[in-house]
């Protein structure tokens, strides 16, 4: 049983209270779709009733939407979905159509299924917590709302607001969603019930005032600019938020029914997408990381070190911080300390601007980050992060000194992103205790954290490892100890290759912007600024001294370097980057005259489409080689790490899902031509040649429609 | 044998001059600073604590209870009490002592201990008036008596009165702390060579002590300053000539006591750790020394600057220490002619006799023993953390030498002395 049903004899109202048995989330499917179905034709049968009330028992979920799980299994078929569809349509349609008001009493997200629910009823009552977010995330999903939310959503709040938050799957809380008239009564969690039924005393809802902007001209007014920001956005490749704006746009005016049935056509069209199937396997790939230790509730340490108050330091300092871990922050002198701590000052602030933390919550994440310097003892410290300069000799001296300040047990973790974790850890009497946790910067936006287990690694440091980053809301990745562990790795190599074909000659926009077509987040060239060219430079000329089958990345990073541009830091690199305004390609480099390196052995300049399979197929391959290799334990973790970490096309679903896109047999041919034309690099490697020979693929073909 | 109170550990923060490194603090977030950074250090879970003291002069409005509010922020967890102390001048050794009477008394076994003055951060107030005005206008109804309740303001009414100036006189005697000490000038003759070349000397030691003294010292990072690193009170190239140029502050006409050779506005804390026997134990901590006996004495507010003599002296009395038992001293150093005035009259039989009720003058305040790492005429004289600093200072010159007693003593405005004995542990 998923809902109780209680009616309170006092006032006649009845109390519908979702709570899944055995789970910390309530969640919509067929079963509970049902039960409440039931639930609402005993309400219609029952006489003197004055009210519905819906309400959650979860602590922080009100209900979190649909069972993607269950619908994921079927395959996302029409012939599964269609009539969950119109369950879910005819119930909510029929709570909605009781003759007595309702309210939704909501504490804890309230998402997706969850917020079409609260929006069948009258009305809607929020708590204030924190753990209060409303959203319709579907599209983020590769697919729409489609029980009601696009029908009913735009006639209550407004087209405009509406199709904001269906295109963008942003979360509101309370306060925001009652500003968007998304909710009618905000109130603290203990005064949520009492709230809620001060609604139900209003009565059924009144028709929805008729907006100015619902009149066709604007309307169409509306919807084009919706369409222009979702292409800037999206750059073809998602279909989902165009079509949730045509739905949305088409329904209005039009009867539920009629609406309803636009949400349905758009959903099956959706669900049988590339793009959806793969943004839904990158959903349940997360949700499967979340599970993937032994104990569900991760232990955060008691207090934590972290050894460097650099932006990497400073950014895990906060990050920990910020989650209720006490930091113990250390560098080599106060100077430094102080500047470490004005970066989380300004990251404090932040968080606290976008309302991701209240001021006093704020304040307290920063008194937990304590500074100390190199002799204060570390006892009671069961973790220490070292962040540290990128050398080898200063990390192994820091180590050395740690294992004396710290208790036996303590874990000794480095972000390094380029050093071997076996190197840094010889020498110390319990190499074991060592493991890599590579943080991505920005450390509070980044979702990945890569474990990098090294060959002396204790499994039960690794075990810990993915536990902290799971405490710290982040998605644990275990690499092995090869150079670059996995993302840069793969990575890299792509922007080696596009700094060559710059060298060839091709354009910094004309490189970057196809790749943004493609479906890469921020261009090769782009990302190089934004990482800093001398940091760009000495990471692939690392790997590729470590790893001889990759292309060095020749002198050209270096000659920009030397002019003293080193990318954003600088104002300068492949861009100039003015502190207001966008980034312009840097007019400076065509004065620098970079010969091409090898002008002799390509007769024509690349076009559009090999600038695009250099880049991304050189990725591919080493993705390939990474997972025969194993960097990483499977083709899911491999993915999942490279969108996670890079924002690699999420809708292609990462590397080795798109080798299989492409099937192995022309990709190897295209890599085969690739390193004739001169750029040997480029040679498949025998992963892919065996795939390819074979007729392999890195997934199980996924179900496709019957 | 009744239980003994150690002094386990301690740090303060640099003593900065007010309006200047520490402005970025108010008291809240030095003491925050203080008491985080002893916790970090000694590595002594929170939890085991039995109760937080804290000594503060002027507590800002925003933080009734500083010392709780300073706890929760510093970590220790909510289960553990908090209490503020007020004894002027004294609070800081008034944190100190409070813990050790509760150790030694066995009810409790582990107290974090503070002391802390922001005097940058006092306040400027409305006078009575003013604030009866301010309340008569809240309560006004309606725009015409709410008119008519502005209309009662007078120019003078907005004069902001310096609480820090307020703070500084005695309401009972009608001087300031300046005042008394120019009253103990005159009596005792001291003259403005003397209080100068005494100020002159607290800032040769205070020079010659710097790395002594950066070993109890925490660096502090206020948000948007940089980092204070170090006490900026002390001037190495302090002079007779430069000091002599000063003009005299609370007595224009016939004054001596200039704001060089009086001790410095400033904002700093100390934390201490007070623990039991047991407590000691566990923490695994090598402590600085261990408290033997206290007394605070009362005496004529307008002659406050002679406390010390007669908190000594009622030691004394109890057949506990005399002064000669010292192997270090630390006398706080209101004013420089507060301290020699306090020499002079211990030296003095007639003063003995009329004031302490004993038949022999108290003693002596050697140089040697004396404020040998300066005081606070160099290092300043945030006046609710002074009397935890002389604690820590103490102990830590005690165990540089290799000695074994230690006498704290301050002058206390309002007419008070307080004086505690240490020993090494």
């Amino acid at each position: 049983m998923n809902i109780l049903r209680h009616i309170d004899p006092a006032d006649g109202v009845a109390v519908l209270t979702f709570d899944r048995p055995g789970s910390s989330a309530n969640v919509l499917d067929e079963a509970v779709l049902r039960e409440l179905d039931e639930h609402l034709a005993v309400l219609e049968a029952t006489p003197g009733l004055r009210g519905v009330l819906l309400r959650g028992a979860k602590p922080t979920i009100f209900i979190a939407g649909a069972d993607l799980h269950a619908l994921a299994e079927g395959g996302l078929s029409p012939a599964r979905l269609a009539p969950v569809i119109d369950l879910g349509h005819a119930v909510f349609e029929r709570l909605a159509r009781l003759p007595v008001p309702s309210v939704a009493a909501i504490h804890g997200a309230c998402l997706g299924g969850g917020l079409e629910l609260a929006l069948a009823c009258d009305w809607r009552a929020a708590s204030d917590s924190a753990a209060t977010k409303l959203g319709l995330p579907e599209t983020g999903l590769g697919i729409l709302p489609a029980w009601g939310g696009c029908v009913r959503l735009p006639p209550l709040i407004g087209l405009p607001a509406a199709l904001s938050l269906i295109v963008s799957g942003r979360r509101l809380a309370a306060a925001q969603a009652a500003r968007a008239g998304l909710v009618d009564a905000v109130a603290h969690e203990e005064y949520l019930e009492a709230a809620a039924r001060r609604l139900l005393a209003r009565g059924k809802r009144p028709a929805p005032r008729r907006r100015l902007v619902h009149l066709a001209p604007l309307r169409a007014f509306v919807a084009l600019r919706a369409r222009v920001a979702v292409a800037a956005r999206t750059h073809g490749h998602y279909p989902a938020p165009p079509r949730a704006v045509e739905v949305c746009v088409a329904a209005l005016g039009k009867s539920h029914e009629a609406g309803f049935a636009l949400e349905k056509a758009a959903l099956l069209e959706l669900a049988a997408t590339s793009a959806a199937r793969h943004l839904m396997g990158i959903f349940l790939g997360r949700e499967r990381i979340k599970k993937s230790v032994a104990d569900p509730r991760p232990a955060p340490p008691r207090v934590a070190a972290v050894v460097g108050a650099g932006v990497m330091g400073a950014g895990i300092a906060w990050w920990l911080a910020a989650h209720r871990v006490p930091v113990r922050l250390q560098d080599v002198s106060p100077e430094a300390l102080g500047r470490g701590l004005e970066t989380i000052r300004r990251l404090a602030a932040e968080a606290v601007r976008h309302r991701a933390l209240t001021p006093v919550e704020g304040r307290a994440a920063l008194d937990r980050i304590i500074p100390i310097d190199a002799d204060t003892p570390l006892r009671g410290v069961d973790w220490v992060i070292e962040a540290a300069a990128e050398k080898l000799d200063v990390k192994r001296a820091i180590f050395r000194r740690l294992e004396a300040r710290v208790a036996p047990d303590a874990i000794l973790a480095t972000n390094t992103s380029a050093l071997s974790i076996d190197a840094i850890a010889d020498g110390l009497a319990h190499p074991g205790r060592v493991v890599g946790l590579h943080f991505f910067n920005p450390v509070h936006r980044m979702p990945l954290v890569e474990i990098v287990r090294g060959p002396r690694t204790a499994a039960a440091a690794v075990d810990s490892a993915r536990r902290l980053v799971l405490a710290l809301d982040k998605l644990p990745v275990v690499a092995r100890d090869r150079p670059g562990f996995l993302v840069n790795r793969v990575l890299i190599p792509g922007l080696v290759e596009a700094v060559h074909l710059f060298r060839e000659g091709v354009p910094v926009a004309e490189i970057d912007r196809a790749l943004e077509d493609f479906g890469l987040p921020m261009g090769p060239l782009r990302l190089a600024d934004e990482v800093g060219l001398d940091i760009a430079s000495h990471v692939a000329r690392d790997l590729a001294e470590r790893l001889p089958h990759l292309a060095a990345p020749g002198d050209t990073l270096e000659r920009l370097i030397a002019h003293g541009w080193l990318g954003k830091k600088s104002g300068r690199g492949f861009y100039t980057h003015p502190t207001r305004g966008k980034a312009k390609p840097n007019p400076g480099l065509r004065a620098l005259r970079l010969a091409p390196e090898n002008p002799a052995s390509r007769a024509a300049a690349p076009d559009r489409a090999e600038i695009v399979d250099c880049v991304v197929l050189v990725m591919v391959n080493e993705a390939a080689r990474c997972l025969d290799e194993g960097v990483v334990d499977d083709a899911d973790d491999l993915d999942l790490a490279m969108v996670l970490g890079t924002g690699w096309a999420p809708f292609r679903g990462g590397p080795l899902h798109h080798a299989d896109a492409l099937g192995a047999a022309p990709l190897v041919a295209r890599l085969d031509a690739l390193a004739a034309g001169g750029r040997p690099h480029l040679e498949p490697c025998a992963a892919l040649r065996a795939r390819a020979a074979q007729g392999r693929t890195f997934f199980p073909a996924s179900p496709k429609t019957p | 044998m009744s239980p003994v109170a150690y002094i386990a550990a301690g740090i303060r923060t640099p003593f900065a001059k007010a309006g200047g490194a520490l402005r970025g603090c108010d008291a809240v977030e030095l003491c925050r600073a203080a008491l985080a950074s002893l916790l970090a250090r000694t590595g002594l879970d929170p939890a085991e604590l039995d109760e937080v003291v804290v000594g503060c002069v002027g507590q800002p409005a925003e933080a009734a209870n500083l010392a709780r509010v300073a706890a929760l922020r510093a970590g220790v967890p909510e289960a553990v009490p908090a209490f503020t102390v007020q004894r002027n001048c004294a609070s800081g050794l008034e944190a100190v002592t409070q813990a050790a009477d509760r150790v030694i008394a066995g009810r409790g076994g582990a107290f974090l201990v503070a002391g802390v003055e922001s005097m940058s951060g006092y306040p400027l107030h409305f006078g009575r008036r003013a604030a009866d005005k301010f309340a008569a206008l809240a309560k006004a109804r309606g725009p015409r008596a709410r008119l008519a309740a502005l209309a009662r303001f007078r120019p003078a009414d907005f004069a902001p009165r310096s609480a820090l100036l307020l703070g500084l006189t005695d309401p009972v005697c009608g001087l300031g702390m300046g005042q008394t000490a120019e009253l103990l000038a005159r009596e005792w003759q001291i003259d403005r060579e003397a209080q100068d070349a005494f100020a002159l000397r607290s800032h040769e030691r205070a020079t010659a002590a710097r790395d002594f003294l950066a070993g109890e010292i925490t660096p502090v990072f206020p948000a948007g300053f940089p980092p204070s690193t170090h006490d900026d009170g002390v001037r190495p190239e302090q002079s007779l000539t430069a000091l002599g140029r000063l003009r005299p502050v609370f007595d224009r006409a016939q004054g001596t006591v200039t704001a060089g050779n009086a001790s410095q506005l400033t904002d700093g804390a100390v934390a201490l750790l007070v623990l039991g026997e047991e407590a000691l134990r566990r923490s695994g901590l090598e402590p600085l020394g261990r408290v033997v006996a206290h007394t605070y004495a009362g005496c004529d507010p307008a002659r406050m600057g002679l406390g010390p003599l007669h908190a000594v002296a009622r030691l004394a009395a109890r057949g506990g220490l005399e002064l000669d038992d010292a192997d270090v001293i630390e006398l706080n150093e209101a004013f420089a002619a507060q301290v020699l005035a306090c020499r002079a009259a211990a030296r003095s039989a007639d003063f003995a006799r009329a004031q302490l009720h004993r038949s022999r003058p108290l003693g002596d305040f050697p140089d040697e023993k004396l404020n040998v790492n300066g005081g606070a005429i160099a290092l300043g004289h945030p006046v609710g953390a002074s009397g935890a600093r002389l604690v820590l200072t103490a102990l830590r010159e005690l165990k540089r030498r290799a000695a074994r007693r230690a006498l704290v003593t301050l002058c206390v405005g309002g007419g008070q002395g307080a004086a505690l004995w240490l020993e090494a542990p």
